[in-house]
């Protein structure tokens, strides 16, 4: 296809240059006049100045008066990374009647002053050097019209937990259809589970039931449980999501009686009683179940196999048990996707020292819930399990699994501090005679009301001890367990007889979230939650297009927090479906048709099968709608027969020559994917992880795009070092594009080994948007090439390049 | 108390020793030394002290914090390092770690304090601060029974100061100064109740010198013919001069305790009798005495030793020269057996450990060390069993192994690879793969795990025979001395309440079972 706009090919050029401050942000290690001094001078460059801050209004204003009073006809904005401010730039050049694709970005905060905060000297040359690569490349820039796609008015919420629910309760209210799909039998999640909620001290499942039973009913609400999604396609506005609905063997005819309960002969752990009771292998999962339907576990039937029990089918009234269901795909299509998966709690058994499962009475929090819960295994009663008697002395230890390098995680689990306070006060309430000591390192008590709580607790006697137990050991004759540790207030070592002790364990990402995070192509922060698309200002959102972040999911959190989350989801969610259209960037392929040989290479790495090729014809064409950009089959391409809009060829070689044009056997030239390697180093520069400035990086929307003869022309230009970074395999943003690159890179290593040149000098990383450290070690690693690179290695390769590079130029030049 | 018969340590020098005076050249790289704020600052970024939330478990399990709580705390002390403050190097609590690595083992920020405090020590020896080691020693000499071996086996500075001479003074020096001739303590009052305990260890020892300073009369059997137990049997030369276990030894029997070596009590008869001989209460303090039995094919060939055999006859006599020598096990016995292996005279040594790196149960310093001297370890790699010509060991049959699930320690279970056999030549086998405690001379009323170590009420150490009490590695199977010291100590704790009819509550044994009460020798 060829492009719609097509700029005056004969135009004179009009660059202008902004060089930002950003505050002291930049400037406070470049020196931004003298920046913007040196892009005075570059060529085509007709106007150059330096501001405070260019994205406030008056920054703006200044940009749109340039453009009409100077003829501009590219913009380029030297401030922060483009992942940040590029749309309100764009914005403003569309005001001012300029193509957006005209104006170009160099990062100078997050990739240089914020990451070279001592060295103001190496800063402010990299600057240039980066400004340099944005004027080259916007020379060649092309104005380009962006596609509008409908946005289908249906939501697909992924977990029926609290966040889930509200989610979609929410849209659903708005008018929107919704599809809830949950794994479980019953839709509730965690809350479901627990006894009382802090800092209200509301019964928990009271105050969900409603809610539940509203899902249930809503007739804008198609519940799915015992449901999985299997794969989702498409794109923002128009997915398309295979979900498997799991046999439940019970027909819609089912009166929830409980005849076949009472019949039945498995009985196997209650999961929702955390095993502290038994069920049936035909059960409902708890009294309120949503839907309010019972449920075969095919895994403990006996009566789904060659012998058959069907003691059930025999009591059952209504005949509502089909001993033949089968799993069934539904296919959905829909515009948005709200991720509400929840969470796990850690698992305690690793913690060998704290004897969870070795000594009886140790139980965890979440138990303790169920211990507590009137609707629980022992109707409300505290009992300890060893005996069955209530306590004495009860313990709670904070911080089990959480806030440790060595087992568990390094994070704060953010609700067992207030968890552990409610709970001491549930039992001070029915029980007040029980003396109550919780271990803690520190009480985080910081949200509304739970200070007040917090109060109550110490008011009623509950002890607070400053220092985990290091020792936990268990009287043979009493179970009871003694408990040594040190009073880090009181400087002394303390020993505790408890009767039962309540390990307040920690929540952790759910152990299936890897898939959801592959199904959807989210990132993930080093806690292993998923990572939003911007922590403050798109706190909901995530780097995947139409697709939205509620409850645990994106980290730990309490109910509170999750009902908002899920609604600000749902109101994400609704901005899009209201506006009932969206439009996609223009950065799809075109097809040379003059050059293309009909070979089909492209079409074999097109992870979204969007290329059709015509042997007869020698002639592939790109299928606009279901391509999303990423550039794979334009590396692949040999007879340069594929332009990628806005990231062509020639665009990426004005920038790889401008970062080498100077110095460049001190250089690295990193190639970096925009959704992960690209946003690690952005990371790196909002952590301020400081690294050589040697690295000039270049921005490509996915790994995939980078193409061999990218890496060659840097290594043909002199650079020591190339770096190749995109997203960990199987996280690719564009299904398995990454695949390719590691490919493509292996290959060049190979040749370099050929032609006897260090292939050290080439690396290979993957690192996630949350890897900045990783980012920031890779480089420091990569200076050790850097230097190590002899003059006569480097020159080698050149001359080893050289017949490479006398062919590519002529290739550009006809191009 | 100087004893007039006691064995002189080293040379003894006339003048006092106050600050102890290391000359120039012992000092390391003193030149470009870098500066405590540059050390911090590499501690800060590798050892992550910055982690530490202090959650107070490294202090909670330090046995040093628990007989000494006045003076050492690691916590308080490795908060106290990022303050930089220089008196932290003059301070005693800085030389009383005594390196059995539980808190390492423990914490949950994985931060190394023994080596922490280790790199502080060295600087505080560079920049010429040595008063603080010198009043650790007063401490430990004061508190801790068995001071001269604790100071050589638990708290020597050899890492940091390398010459001897100046270490054995400052040591001899503190314990002389610290008798109790000197000191002006309080008489104690005469009991008529008697305590017999079993063995001469550690723990016994302990237990005997502190419940003979409570006034009991106490009598101790040893089996061997001299007394000291592991100290004198099984602990290297090298590392812990046999007549400085006499000097100890000298010193509790000072306090009236009686030793009855070459008595073992091998019956449950003989056990029994005692209480009927008028003891009111036993202290079994046998240890883990026995190799712990291995079936391989070949182990009766000439040339396999089990570590203890080894190390007591490395300790006795004069064993036979090695050449090649591989030890199986990965505990600091088996560092020891290969060190010991090596001052033998054996050219090449090698420690066969089953599992990685990660789960050795060997100190990581003792590791660093073994290697420095030349041993190697070989990690991942089993026996499986041993070949010989003649009767003699000629080379070992070995298998590589991986690591699996974690098994009921928390350790990940060691899985051997199929097809992954090779031979390793050698001349010798030492077998150091634990040891286990023999309790078969204790009556049936004594109640045992299924790996025979005796089962006690963990705070009172009461058995669940009454009147009898145990502690140490018979009870919790191999630790290090300074854990047998606290055991000892704990006992006597207990067993003087017992007799005196006093009930143990926790609160009681919070405040006092780890030593406040047992100021001053």
């Amino acid at each position: 296809m060829e492009p719609k706009i097509q700029s005056k090919p004969d135009e004179e050029l009009r660059i202008g240059v902004y060089v930002c401050h950003c505050g002291k942000n930049i400037a406070g290690s470049v020196d931004c006049a003298d920046v913007a001094e040196y892009a005075s001078k570059l060529p085509n460059v007709v106007l150059s100045k330096h501001n405070l801050y260019t994205c406030s209004d008056p920054g703006q204003e200044t940009i749109k008066k340039d453009i009409k009073e100077h003829n501009l006809n590219r913009v380029v904005v030297a401030s922060c990374t483009p992942r940040l401010h590029e749309p309100t730039f764009r914005r403003t050049c569309e005001e001012a009647g300029l193509n957006k694709y005209l104006f170009e970005m160099a990062n100078i905060r997050e990739h240089c002053s914020w990451v070279h905060l001592y060295e103001p000297e190496q800063a402010t040359a990299k600057a240039k050097d980066l400004v340099h690569m944005a004027v080259a490349r916007s020379a060649l820039l092309e104005p380009q019209e962006e596609t509008v796609v409908p946005v289908t008015r249906q939501t697909l919420v992924i977990g029926g937990g609290v966040a889930g629910i509200q989610a979609a309760l929410d849209l659903a209210d708005t008018g929107y259809k919704v599809y809830l799909v949950e794994k479980q039998p019953s839709i509730g999640g965690k809350m479901a589970q627990i006894d009382k909620t802090f800092p209200t001290m509301d019964c928990s499942i009271c105050i969900l039931a409603p809610k539940m039973s509203d899902v249930g009913k809503h007739p804008n609400i198609e519940l799915l449980t015992n449901c999985e999604v299997t794969e989702v396609g498409g794109y923002i506005g128009n997915f398309q999501v295979k979900v498997q609905k799991n046999p439940r063997y019970i027909t819609k005819d089912c009166t929830a009686c409980g005849d076949c309960t009472k019949v039945c002969p498995v009985e196997v752990p209650n999961e929702f009683e955390v095993g502290l009771s038994g069920r049936k292998a035909i059960y409902m999962p708890f009294a309120q179940s949503v839907p309010a339907r019972y449920i075969i576990d095919a895994k403990s039937c006996i009566g789904l196999g060659e012998n058959t029990c069907a003691k059930c089918k025999e009591v059952c009234g209504p005949d509502a048990i089909n001993f033949s269901d089968k799993a069934e795909e539904i296919e959905l299509k829909v515009g948005t996707i709200i991720v509400a998966t929840g969470l796990d709690v850690f698992d305690p058994v690793s913690l060998m020292e704290y004897g969870y499962l070795r000594f009886s009475n140790i139980i965890t929090s979440l138990e303790f819930e169920r211990l507590i819960n009137a609707g629980g295994p022992t109707g409300g009663r505290l009992v300890r399990p060893s005996d069955m008697n209530v306590p004495k002395t009860v313990v709670f230890i904070q911080c089990v699994g959480s806030r440790s390098e060595k087992k568990g995680n390094p994070y704060c689990s953010n609700v067992c501090c207030m968890n552990t306070i409610k709970d001491a006060l549930l039992i001070k309430e029915h029980w007040p005679d029980v003396k109550i000591y919780v271990f803690y390192i520190d009480i985080r008590a910081f949200g509304k009301g739970f200070e007040d709580l917090y109060r109550r607790a110490k008011e009623k006697g509950v002890i607070f001890i400053r220092g985990l137990p290091a020792e936990i050991i268990e009287d043979n004759k009493t179970k009871n367990l003694w408990l040594v540790g040190e009073n880090t207030l009181e400087k002394k070592i303390y020993t505790v007889n408890a009767a039962m002790v309540i390990l307040s364990v920690g929540l952790r990402p759910r152990d299936d979230s890897e898939k959801v995070q592959q199904l959807l192509r989210l990132s993930k922060t080093t806690d292993g939650f998923f990572m939003e698309a911007h922590p403050k200002l798109r706190p909901v959102d995530t780097p995947t297009g139409g697709v939205f972040l509620a409850g645990c999911a994106e980290g730990p959190k309490d109910i509170k927090d999750s009902v908002t989350q899920a609604s600000a989801a749902a109101a994400r969610a609704g901005i899009l479906m209201a506006k009932g259209s969206v439009t996609v960037e223009a950065l799809t392929p075109t097809m040379l048709s003059d050059k293309c040989m009909g070979c089909g290479l492209c079409a074999r790495v097109c992870p979204y099968n969007a290329i059709i090729v015509d042997k007869e014809k020698k002639l592939a064409t790109v299928i606009e709608a279901a391509c999303a950009g990423c550039g794979t089959c334009g590396a692949e391409c040999s007879f340069n027969a594929i332009q990628m809009r806005h990231f062509t060829d020639d665009q990426i070689f004005a920038q790889i020559d401008a970062a080498t044009a100077k110095d460049a056997d001190k250089k690295i030239i990193a190639f970096c994917c925009n959704w992960c390697s690209y946003a690690g180093a952005d990371f790196a520069g909002v952590s301020r992880m400081q690294y050589p400035s040697s690295v000039r990086i270049i921005r490509t929307m996915c790994s995939g795009r980078i193409s061999p003869k990218f890496v060659e022309r840097a290594f043909a230009r002199g650079a020591a070092a190339v770096l190749v970074a995109g997203c960990h395999l199987n996280d690719c943003h564009y299904i398995d594009a990454n695949y390719q690159t590691k490919r493509r890179v292996e290959k060049l290593w190979k040749k370099m080994e050929r032609l006897g040149l260090d292939k050290n000098r080439l690396q290979l990383a993957w690192i996630s948007a949350a890897e900045g450290e990783k980012f920031a070690s890779k480089i420091r690693e990569m200076q050790r090439i850097v230097e190590g690179a002899t003059k006569l290695e480097i020159e080698k390769t050149v001359q080893s390049l050289a017949q490479k590079k006398v062919n590519v130029v002529t290739e550009v030049a006809k191009a | 108390m100087a004893h007039k018969d006691s064995p002189k340590i080293g040379e003894t020098k006339t003048e006092m020793l106050h600050p102890m005076h290391v000359p120039k050249d012992e000092l390391q790289g003193n030149e470009q030394r870098p500066s405590l704020d540059k050390i911090l600052e590499d501690l800060l970024d590798f050892e992550k002290l910055k982690y530490c939330n202090g959650c107070g478990i490294c202090t909670g399990i330090c046995p040093i914090a628990k007989i000494l709580p006045e003076y050492y705390n690691p916590r308080i002390l490795l908060h106290s390092l990022p303050l930089g403050d220089e008196k932290i190097l003059k301070s005693p609590q800085l030389w009383l770690c005594a390196w059995c690595y539980r808190c390492y083992r423990r914490c949950p920020q994985k931060l190394n304090l023994p080596e922490i405090f280790q790199v502080v020590r060295r600087y505080a020896v560079e920049s010429g601060y040595s008063e603080g080691f010198i009043k650790a020693l007063e401490i430990i000499s004061k508190n801790i029974p068995l001071p001269i071996s604790c100071s050589y086996v638990c708290f020597h500075p050899e890492r940091v100061i390398k010459n001897q001479q100046i270490v054995a003074d400052a040591i001899q020096q503190a314990i002389l100064t610290s008798s109790p001739e000197k000191s002006k303590e309080q008489p104690f009052a005469k009991s008529t109740k008697n305590v017999a305990i079993i063995g001469s260890g550690p723990a016994g020892m302990s237990a005997a010198h502190d419940l003979a300073k409570k006034g009991y009369s106490v009598t101790v059997f040893e089996a061997l013919p001299s007394a000291g137990g592991m100290l004198r049997r099984c602990i290297p030369k090298y590392r812990l001069p046999k007549k400085l276990v006499d000097f100890d030894i000298m010193r509790i029997k000072d306090l009236g305790v009686e030793i009855k070596t070459s008595t073992p009590i091998d019956g449950t008869q003989k056990v029994k009798k005692l209480l009927e001989e008028g003891y009111d209460a036993i202290f079994v303090a046998t240890g883990a005495q026995e190799d712990q039995n291995f079936t391989i094919q070949g182990a009766e060939l000439n040339g396999v030793f089990h570590a203890l055999d080894f190390l007591e006859k490395a300790n006795t006599k004069n064993v036979e020269l090695l050449n090649t020598v591989s030890i199986i096990g990965g505990g600091n016995v088996a560092i020891d057996s290969a060190r010991t292996a090596l001052k033998l005279g054996a050219k090449d040594v090698t420690i066969l450990y089953r599992r990685s790196k990660e789960e050795i149960p060997a100190s990581p310093w003792e590791i660093k060390e073994a290697k420095d001297k030349g041993i190697k370890i070989d990690f991942l790699v089993s026996p499986k069993k041993i070949l010989g010509e003649n009767g003699k060991v000629t080379k070992i049959e070995c298998v590589k192994m991986e690591l699996g699930e974690q098994d009921a320690t928390g350790r990940r279970r060691p899985i051997p690879i199929q097809g992954s056999e090779f031979m390793m030549p050698t001349d010798s086998v030492i077998m150091a793969i634990g040891q286990s405690p023999n309790t078969v001379f204790l009556p049936k009323t004594v109640e045992l795990t299924t790996q025979k170590t005796i089962v006690t009420d963990p705070f009172t150490l009461e058995t669940s025979s009454p009147n009898i009490f145990a502690g140490g590695d018979a009870v919790l199977g191999t630790g290090t001395l300074i854990e047998a010291i606290l055991a000892g100590k704990q006992a006597a704790f207990s067993i003087d309440h017992h007799l005196r009819g006093i009930p143990l509550d926790p609160v009681d044994i919070a405040e006092n079972a780890f030593g406040r009460e047992n100021n001053g020798t």
